[in-house]
């Protein structure tokens, strides 16, 4: 009887053990990815502007350069914050599905969940930035704050919409539906809450014209202004994972998720590489704008696309 | 519309009016000057201000050595009837002073603190004028006056990078030198537009 | 020749491994350097052809940052008036180690055209350690280019320790510094 009991107990704390870690791997998979795609994306860029880029794997050697560096601390809120979001975001990396057949917990890859845990990040990265005492940083984090205040509303009216039309909020559930033979991807089934999908990551995403909260020459790049060394390559790697887990948000909800890794890796790339390219010919926004713009045609658009989607049933 | 002649004669009536003129100068046809007496300032602004020349461009001072005295210059410029005119008077070089314009030009806090830095005038009336604006822990004269040496300031306070002269003269020939000297006396000769 | 199953395994000594840890991070520091735009004087002028796409500083890895805390090296580009030097001092001592400095123009060599000025230092290695000069008034946008590269060459050979020599000397850098600014941090109206 007791022996039964332990056998469950090792049965099922494998399983457990077997999850997570087939969650770190994801979250290890998310750093080399967006980190490769990040440096083919500064080549492109710099091909653009008719000049040779730098390397493609530049920017693994600026985090590792940066992770070399003797830093300077500012009291213990300031390191304890750091990582207290580097710890908040690789946990929340690990809950994302990378096709639909690979999920590291099954039942936890609810939408919902992860707007919540993205929370955990940017507050962890508010506390140290509010240690370090610097007012610049108190300013960029207000400003971060302001965007995330703009972008959140028109997003929330599409996915909604999304989560209504396919009957389940999970993640790998949503990429089914969309797989299911004779229903479209979400971007062509609902064009403008595509539209809006697409506003809203580059909001996320701080690329110009939404890049108001870094704002590099103007307010000192905002909250990195008192990190170095180490402590600003771990807010990069930060950087690195969420920017994975915002653009896979928008790749499973609008284009259909994946079948295989590297249907997955086209995808993203090229949802990645267009925020990029649009984001490199235009100037940044005031802050005031961004709420604007925003709250105008974004919006109105998300609420007649759900109208038009649930009211009148008119899908694509 | 008004050409730029009968602004100039127009300000001309309108000076002599008010105080008399030691000396005057026209430059050009946007720019005169008037030599006046220092007391005659306060006046001549105050009235120059209500009749449009509302922006003080710059308050500064010239060092005559020779003659004992500072001269101090404003320069008042009117955006309507486009004339900069200098307002130039002499001051007493020993102990120079000159009553602030501060009720008239607000903005001029900050030049008569720059004056007194760099030259030593003081200007009663305007409560911070020791305040230092550009040169922190200053330790020697005011710097723009004539009698102050920069390069042996330079030399006392910052060291020289010492070259070692790790070369040798190989030609015997003294050309070069010859030709140097030729070029130094022809340059000195034509200093202060002397013709050859 | 000896077979490797029998010959005895050598463990490296501490310095031995600590020396091979910093070759590592040199490669990740000569390969990634990120400047300081701090534009000091009149040769801040070369910068910009050289940041874009004249002569591009990117594919050498090197960027522009925005505040002393993040950036590698201090650019002095150009004249120092003791005014900027005090301040030149606290963003030098900001920043995060490995760093490095590099002077550009004959102005921090030996006084360049201003070398007889009340308000301009003349010598700019007596008060913090320079690695790399580039000389001219300005230089030529390839010089540089060439000092960037020299200095990735340094780093490599171990050379710029410019860094530890201000820990180590720093009594005379800092009897140096007092002698010409008369004391390095001051309170005026503009800091309150």
């Amino acid at each position: 009887m007791d022996d039964s009991y332990y056998y469950l107990l090792v049965i099922g704390g494998s399983a457990m053990i077997v999850n997570v870690l087939l969650g770190v791997a994801i979250a290890l998979f998310a750093f080399v990815l967006q980190t490769g795609v990040g440096g083919i994306n500064r080549k492109i860029v710099g091909r653009l502007q008719k000049r040779h880029g730098p390397r493609w794997y530049q920017e693994y050697i600026d985090i590792f350069k940066l992770l070399s560096k003797r830093s300077v601390s500012h009291g213990w809120i300031f390191d304890f914050g750091v990582i207290m979001a580097l710890g908040g975001i690789i946990g929340t990396a690990m809950f994302m599905p990378l096709t639909s057949s690979i999920v590291a917990f099954e039942n936890y890859d609810n939408f919902f969940i992860f707007v919540y845990l993205l929370a955990v990040g940017m507050l962890g990265m508010a506390m140290s930035a509010s240690g370090s005492g610097n007012p610049w940083a108190s300013i960029g984090v207000m400003r971060a704050l302001t965007t995330m205040l703009a972008y959140e509303v028109p997003f929330m009216i599409v996915v909604l919409t999304i989560v209504n039309l396919s009957g389940t909020s999970s993640i790998s559930g949503i990429q089914l539906f969309q797989q299911a033979a004779g229903n479209n991807w979400y971007l062509i089934a609902l064009p403008l809450g595509g539209i809006v999908g697409f506003i809203a990551l580059m909001g996320m995403l701080g690329k110009k014209p939404f890049e108001t909260y870094i704002a590099p020459a103007e307010i000192a790049s905002g909250p990195m202004v008192e990190y170095g060394g180490k402590q600003l390559g771990m807010l990069f790697i930060l950087h690195e994972i969420s920017v994975f887990i915002e653009v896979s948000l928008f790749v499973h909800l609008f284009l259909g998720g994946a079948t295989s890794i590297l249907e997955f890796v086209v995808k993203y790339f090229a949802v990645y590489t267009l925020a990029n390219l649009i984001s490199n010919v235009n100037g940044r926004f005031k802050i005031d704008q961004v709420v604007k713009f925003y709250y105008k045609w974004p919006l109105l658009m998300a609420v007649t696309q759900a109208i038009v989607a649930i009211y009148l049933g008119w899908v694509i | 519309m008004m050409n730029s002649i009968s602004n100039v004669e127009f300000l001309n009536e309108l000076v002599n009016q008010i105080c008399k003129v030691q000396k005057y100068e026209n430059i050009s046809q946007y720019q005169v000057a008037y030599e006046v007496d220092k007391r005659d300032v306060h006046r001549l602004l105050s009235t120059l201000k209500s009749h449009g020349w509302k922006q003080l461009s710059y308050l500064s001072a010239v060092d005559w050595i020779e003659e004992n005295q500072f001269e101090v210059v404003y320069i008042v410029f009117n955006w309507d009837k486009p004339v900069q005119i200098q307002i130039r008077c002499r001051i007493d070089r020993e102990n120079p002073s000159m009553d602030s314009i501060l009720p008239i030009f607000p903005g001029a806090k900050y030049y008569e603190r720059e004056a007194h830095e760099f030259f030593g005038i003081a200007f009663p009336g305007n409560p911070d004028y020791k305040k230092q604006l550009i040169l922190e822990m200053w330790d020697d004269i005011p710097p723009l006056r004539k009698d102050f040496d920069p390069s042996a300031y330079s030399d006392r306070k910052f060291t020289k990078r010492d070259y070692p002269t790790d070369y040798a003269v190989t030609s015997k020939d003294n050309q070069r030198l010859v030709k140097r000297e030729e070029r130094k006396r022809r340059a000195t000769a034509l200093r202060g537009g002397n013709k050859q | 020749m000896k077979s490797t199953k029998f010959t005895p395994y050598t463990k490296l000594s501490k310095t031995e491994t600590d020396r091979k840890w910093w070759e590592i991070g040199d490669f990740f520091r000569r390969n990634s350097l990120w400047l300081l735009m701090y534009c000091t004087g009149c040769c801040a002028i070369e910068l910009p052809p050289a940041m874009t796409s004249a002569y591009d500083m990117e594919r050498l890895g090197m960027g522009p940052m925005a505040t002393p805390r993040q950036a590698d090296i201090l650019l002095v580009s150009g004249y120092l008036s003791l005014k900027t030097l005090r301040r030149l001092v606290y963003t030098y001592e900001q920043m995060s180690e490995p760093k490095y400095v590099v002077a550009l123009g004959s102005c921090p060599i030996n006084g360049g055209i201003y070398h007889d000025s009340f308000a301009v230092i003349n010598q700019l290695n007596q008060y913090i350690p320079v690695d790399v000069y580039v000389a001219g008034c300005m230089p030529n946008t390839e010089a540089v280019m060439n000092g960037f590269v020299d200095l990735i060459g340094l780093i490599k050979s171990k050379k710029a320790n410019g860094w530890k020599e201000y820990h180590k000397n720093n009594d005379w850098f800092k009897e140096n510094q007092i002698t010409a600014l008369g004391k390095v941090v001051i309170d005026d109206e503009f800091h309150q």
